[in-house]
C-alpha cells in the first residue's frame, strides 16, 4: 500500500514536470534551441498567479467560485506565459536563427538571468506561500491510501492539456505546418507555409502549457520563489532528454518516469539522494539509448 | 508576356559570389532549360528567385509583380512552385501528408483531394505508399513524390532542380515525360539540369550558366546542336 502510493504521488508529481517538459521538447523539435529560460518562464507565470489571486479576490472554499477562479488562473497564466514566450522568441531568438547555434543558447540563458531578476523584483527574495485554494481532502475511502482533490486539480489539468496538444498536433494544419518545419524549414516555407508564424505558435504554445503547470504548481506545493524556475526546469528538461528530446509523447513519458523515480528514491532511499539518482538513471539511460526512450534514431535515407 | 523575368540577379553566401548579373526570361506555358557544371549557380538561381537566398542586386518579376526581397512562403502563394534540390521532402511525414502540405493554401478540402489524386495519378506508385513515411521511399519514388507535393500547390511556374540526378533510366523516363506534359497543363517549367541532352530535348529555350553567369542562349534544340554545348555538357567533339 505504501508503495502504490509512492507510485501515485510519482505519476501526479510527473504530470507536472511532463507539462514543463513539453515547453523545452517542442521548442527544442522546432528550431533545435534548448530554451534555458522555460524554466523562469513558468516561475513568473506563479508570480502572476500569486497577484492574481489576490487581484480576483479569489478564495478557498472548495465551490464553484473556487474552481472558476482556478480555472480563470489557468487561463489568464497560459496567456501570459505563452505572449512572453513569443515576445522573447521575436526580440531575442528570431534575429539569431541563422546564427550559430551557441549564440541563441547563450541568449536564453541571458533571458533566465533576466526573468529570474524580474521574478526577484516581483516576490522578493523570500519564499512566498501560495494560498491553498484547493484542499487536501482525501477522495479515497480508504486510510492507507491518499488521492486528494489536489492530484485530482493536477489530472484535472494536465490531461486535457496534453490530449488536446496531440490531438493538435497530429490532426490540424497548424500541427501539419509544425511538423514539417521542424523537418525541413526551408522546404515547408518553399510549400507556402509562414515558417516564423509556425514558429511563433510554437513558442505559444509551449509557453501557455507553462503557465498552466505553474498555477498547478502553486496550488500543488503552495510555496513559490524567484528560484523555483532553475531546479523545476532542470528536472523537466532532463525528462524532455529522458523521453527523447523533440519528441511530445517522450515528454510526457520522460516527465512521468521523473516522477515516479523522484517519488521512489525519495521515499525508499532518502530525499537527499533523490537528484543525484534521477541523474544517474539520465545518464545510464542516454549511454544505452543516447536518443532518449522514444526519440528517433537519426537513420535517414539520402 | 514573360511570367518570369530575372534581370541582372546577383547573389551569394558569404565571400562567394556564386551569381553574378544572371538575366533570364520564362514565357507563359514555356519549359525553359538551365545547365551548366556543379557549382555553375543553377541551384542559387532557383532559390534567389524564391527569396530563399536573398538577392544581393538585381530583380525578380512574377507575372509583372516584382518579387524581390518578398518572404518564400509568400512567393510560393503567389503560385511559384519548387521540387528542391536533393528533393526535401518531409522523411517523417507520410505520403500522404506530404503531398497535402503541397497544398498547404488549399483550404477546401475537396479540391486538395482532387488535386492529390491528380498527382497520384501522374505516379500512381506513390498512390500506393500513401501511409507510409517519405523517408522510407526510394530515391526515384522521393523524387516523385517532390514533384507531385509542388504540382498540388497548383502553380503556374514550376522551378525544377536536377529531377533526374542519381536516378535509373527508366525512372528519369517517367519523370521527363510528366514534366514535358506540364506545358500542356499551362504550366511554365524552369528546368535546373545536368543531364543536358535530356534537358534541350524537352525546353523550348535554354541558357547556358558558367561560374555564375549566362554565357549563351538559344531555342533547346539549336543548344543541342551548337559546338561549345556539344564538346561542354553533351561529352562530345
Amino acid at each position: 500500500m505504501f508503495f502504490l502510493q509512492q507510485c501515485l504521488i510519482g505519476l501526479t508529481n510527473g504530470a507536472l514536470v511532463a507539462l514543463v517538459a513539453l515547453g523545452y521538447t517542442m521548442v527544442y523539435g522546432i528550431i533545435g534551441l534548448i530554451n534555458f529560460a522555460h524554466g523562469d518562464l513558468i516561475m513568473l507565470g506563479a508570480c502572476l498567479a500569486l497577484t492574481l489571486v489576490g487581484a480576483l479576490g479569489i478564495a478557498a472554499g472548495g465551490g464553484a467560485a473556487t474552481w472558476a477562479g482556478v480555472a480563470a488562473l489557468v487561463l489568464l497564466c497560459g496567456l501570459f506565459c505563452g505572449g512572453l514566450n513569443v515576445a522573447v522568441d521575436r526580440i531575442v531568438y528570431k534575429p539569431l536563427r541563422n546564427a550559430p547555434k551557441l549564440a541563441p543558447l547563450v541568449s536564453a540563458i541571458g533571458v533566465s538571468f533576466i526573468f529570474m531578476n524580474a521574478g526577484l523584483f516581483w516576490l522578493g527574495p523570500a519564499d512566498r506561500s501560495f494560498p491553498d485554494l484547493v484542499p487536501s481532502t482525501n477522495l479515497l475511502a480508504h486510510d492507507g491510501l491518499q488521492f486528494t482533490l489536489k492530484d485530482l486539480l493536477v489530472v484535472l489539468v494536465v490531461v486535457p492539456l496534453m490530449v488536446g496538444l496531440s490531438l493538435l498536433v497530429r490532426t490540424t494544419r497548424l500541427g501539419k505546418a509544425m511538423r514539417a518545419v521542424s523537418q525541413d524549414p526551408v522546404a515547408a516555407a518553399l510549400v507556402g507555409v509562414d515558417v516564423d508564424r509556425v514558429i511563433a505558435a510554437t513558442f505559444f504554445i509551449g509557453g501557455f502549457l507553462g503557465g498552466a503547470a505553474s498555477v498547478i504548481y502553486g496550488l500543488y506545493i503552495n510555496t513559490i520563489g524567484f528560484q523555483m524556475g532553475f531546479q523545476n526546469g532542470l528536472y523537466a528538461f532532463t525528462a524532455a532528454v529522458l523521453g527523447g528530446i523533440g519528441s511530445i509523447p517522450g515528454a510526457v513519458l520522460g516527465g512521468l518516469v521523473i516522477g515516479l523515480v523522484r517519488a521512489l528514491s525519495s521515499a525508499y532511499v532518502g530525499e537527499r539522494w533523490t537528484g543525484a539518482i534521477v541523474f544517474a538513471i539520465l545518464i545510464v539511460i542516454l549511454v544505452f539509448r543516447p536518443e532518449g526512450l522514444l526519440g528517433r534514431r537519426t537513420r535517414e535515407k539520402v | 508576356m514573360a511570367i518570369l523575368e530575372v534581370r541582372d540577379l546577383s547573389a551569394g553566401y558569404g565571400p562567394i559570389r556564386a551569381l553574378d548579373g544572371v538575366s533570364i526570361d520564362v514565357g507563359e506555358g514555356e519549359t525553359v532549360a538551365i545547365i551548366g557544371a556543379n557549382g555553375a549557380g543553377k541551384t542559387t538561381l532557383l532559390m534567389a528567385i524564391v527569396g530563399v537566398v536573398p538577392a544581393r542586386s538585381g530583380s525578380v518579376a512574377f507575372q509583372g509583380r516584382p518579387i524581390t526581397g518578398l518572404p518564400t512562403h509568400v512567393v510560393s502563394r503567389m503560385g511559384i512552385g519548387h521540387a528542391p534540390e536533393g528533393r526535401r521532402i518531409f522523411p517523417r511525414l507520410s505520403v500522404r501528408e506530404n503531398l497535402e502540405l503541397g497544398g498547404f493554401t488549399q483550404t477546401d478540402r475537396q479540391a486538395l483531394k482532387r488535386d492529390i489524386d491528380e498527382a497520384c495519378g501522374m505516379f500512381p506508385v506513390l498512390g500506393e505508399r500513401m501511409a507510409q513515411m517519405g523517408g522510407t521511399l526510394s530515391g526515384g519514388e522521393q523524387q516523385m513524390l517532390a514533384l507531385a507535393r509542388a504540382l498540388v500547390g497548383r502553380p503556374k511556374l514550376l522551378l525544377l532542380d536536377e529531377p533526374s540526378l542519381g536516378l535509373a533510366p527508366l525512372i528519369v523516363e517517367r519523370i521527363f515525360d510528366v514534366i514535358g506534359s506540364l506545358a500542356k497543363r499551362g504550366i511554365s517549367v524552369v528546368l535546373v539540369e545536368q543531364n543536358a541532352r535530356a534537358a534541350l530535348r524537352l525546353a523550348d529555350r535554354g541558357y547556358v550558366l558558367e561560374t555564375g553567369r549566362v554565357t549563351l542562349t538559344g531555342p533547346g534544340a539549336e543548344l543541342a546542336h551548337d559546338r561549345r554545348v556539344r564538346e561542354a555538357y553533351l561529352g562530345e567533339g
